[in-house]
């Protein structure tokens, strides 16, 4: 129930929150350090406007504190958000229950793999199959991209996928504004 | 839902997409339909939304699909007798008003193309009614296959009807000569469905197969498919592929030149490549940002944004026009650049048109160029050896102005001189 609009202005409110908090006037940061501070801010920003309502935005959580070294960041960043957040900072995202899921879902892949027999089948099964396993490898990709999407079912991949990309769309647009103003403030 | 309500609501709000596609789709039933069933989706779909802020809806569709229908039980009360039928007919008697004598008989006859119906039923129940039929039949059929459709379109998150298009099958009988068709129907279908432990006492009498009512709230009822099998698999996958056929329609909205796809494995090729693309862009915008800034401080940002942004914001094109780079939307993205330029010039006060055109117009030129390259190209080489690349910048736009002929961009590189 929101308003492009007001993903926007809730984005760039939260993500200059966290730029702000990133303290870079201190250290010599590298370019590329600073990219990564920047992204890191812009996804949690992105996520935390979802309030850790969708799994997307939980997992970009996970994944931005896991990948970024500094957790006390991150945490600071979360300050003022829900709890689900907070939590999904500092736990991993991954419970080893799921690792054991996704370890035995590939090992009947492999072995679905391994006995099939290659039968005459008529040809209107061979084109359904075929069909099926074109629709199967994009959704793997689809669930590749999407973050936190190994864990979805087919149908909640496809409202999540729904979701990520309206708020993908919304940090572009508000980035580009963004790095636009910059431009044509240096530019000056 | 009124119909003045909606335009306001697809362009205003705060509702996620999928409550925006099915407010769109109610207006489009609505548009098509006429005044008794503008009646009856009122009601409906007044329900339905009833339903769902009830629910505060929070973008678990899950909840929403099985949660309990509410209106289902009010529509049981009225009885079977009453709802000529589980469908559209059907809930046209939800008001009590009229019953739809020419509504019921109608629904008996095959639908024109869009719905496959089986011609031996089709000829079936037309024998049996012919005379009735005859000069109700186009509008009737047309108007019955339209509401079928999209009734289930509807019903379908509120509780998922696998009934779809009239296979001949929803010959519910007009209660003055439909029993006895209807028992003959009955004999055709199996008995078994998933839910029967759970169906109502009422309703075999009135469908080809069996009725699944709504007992518990948490259970997902389905109907089988004339013809079809009824077991409970199959069902199940049934309803699970319409679930996911429903879902990825909101997804061809979303997702830019989906329209002319059809078919899972290429809508989710292009999926693919939007979020693909998409991702690319944070990163890309990313790195241009930490290559503008050398120390990040966004400050002086603030109060720039302070005055720009929200103009911007408003401005903001809707749905990442700005963002797609398809051939299309080239050309709309010139448009909105001149749009954002002029704003700038306006609001700012300042000449800061300069680059607005610049992006805009080298885009154009370089077309074919795939998008990294052509930010890669035009901003970075223009920020990272500002001083330099400024004057060259100035005088290819001059140039590229003339040639494309913007009068607009080369006037504000005349001020700018």
């Amino acid at each position: 129930m929101r308003a492009p609009q007001t993903i926007k202005q809730e984005f760039l409110k939260k993500w200059i929150l966290g730029l702000q908090l990133c303290d870079f006037a201190k250290q010599n940061m590298s370019m590329l350090e600073r990219k990564k501070a920047i992204k890191l801010s812009a996804d949690i920003a992105i996520a935390s406007t979802r309030n850790g309502m969708t799994c997307w935005s939980r997992a970009l959580v996970a994944k931005a504190s896991r990948d970024y070294g500094d957790k006390v960041l991150v945490e600071r960043m979360l300050a003022s958000e829900s709890e689900k957040l907070k939590k999904v900072s500092s736990i991993g995202l991954i419970a080893p229950n799921k690792w054991v899921i996704i370890r035995s879902k590939k090992i009947l892949r492999k072995s679905r793999r391994a006995r099939r027999v290659r039968s005459s089948v008529p040809l209107s099964v061979l084109a359904k199959s075929i069909a099926k396993k074109m629709v199967k490898k994009r959704t793997q990709v689809l669930k590749s991209l999407v973050p936190g999407g190994e864990f979805m079912d087919d149908i909640s991949l496809i409202e999540e996928t729904l979701d990520y990309i309206i708020s993908l769309r919304a940090q572009v647009d508000v980035m580009q504004t963004l790095a636009k103003a910059t431009e044509l403030l240096n530019g000056k | 839902m009124n119909r003045a309500l909606l335009p306001e609501m697809l362009h205003s709000t705060d509702m996620t997409v999928l409550e925006r596609q099915r407010a769109r789709f109610k207006w489009q039933q609505e548009q098509q339909q006429q005044q008794q069933q503008q009646s009856f989706f009122g009601d409906l779909s007044g329900v339905f939304q009833l339903q769902q802020q009830h629910q505060g809806f929070q973008g678990d569709l899950g909840e929403v699909v099985t949660r309990s229908v509410k209106p289902d039980p009010s529509l049981m009360d009225n009885g079977w007798s009453d709802l000529v039928g589980f469908g559209p007919c059907g809930y046209g008697n939800y008001n009590g008003s009229g019953f739809d004598v020419n509504c019921a008989i109608s629904s008996t006859s095959s639908c024109p193309p869009a719905v496959v119906a089986p011609a031996t039923n089709a000829k079936v129940l037309a024998e049996g009614r012919e005379p009735v039929l005859s000069e109700k039949l186009n509008s009737g059929v047309a108007r019955e296959c339209l509401k079928k459709r999209k009734v289930d379109k509807v019903q379908n998150s509120t509780k998922v009807v696998a009934e779809d298009d009239s296979r001949g099958k929803r010959i519910k009988g007009c209660p003055e000569d439909g029993e006895s068709k209807n028992t003959q129907k009955n004999n055709k279908s199996s008995s078994t469905s998933k839910n029967s432990n759970k169906e109502n006492s009422a309703e075999t009498s009135k469908d080809n197969s069996k009725v699944t009512e709504v007992q518990k709230p948490d259970y997902i009822h389905v109907r089988a498919r004339r013809g079809q099998a009824t077991d409970s698999h199959s069902l199940a996958e049934r309803v699970r592929r319409e679930k996911i056929s429903e879902r990825m329609k909101y997804l061809q909205d979303l997702v830019p030149g989906c329209n002319k796809i059809t078919g899972k494995a290429g809508m989710l090729d292009e999926i693919i490549n939007y979020v693909q693309s998409l991702q690319r862009q944070v990163e890309f915008l990313s790195m241009k940002l930490a290559a503008v800034n050398p120390r990040l401080d966004f400050n002086v940002d603030n109060l720039f944004a302070k005055e720009a942004f929200p103009a911007w914001a408003t401005n903001f094109p809707a749905s990442g026009m700005s963002s797609d780079m398809t051939n299309r939307a080239y050309l709309q993205f010139n448009q909105v650049q001149q749009q954002q330029q002029q704003q700038l010039v306006t609001c700012c006060g300042l000449d800061v048109g300069i680059n607005p055109p610049d992006m805009g117009l080298r885009r154009t030129i370089s077309s074919p160029r795939s998008i990294p390259e052509m930010f890669l190209d035009s901003s970075c080489f223009t920020h990272i050896q500002p001083s330099s690349t400024w004057d060259a910048d100035l005088q290819n736009l001059y140039n590229v102005a003339f040639e494309q002929g913007t009068i607009e961009a080369s006037n504000l590189l005349k001020m700018e001189m």
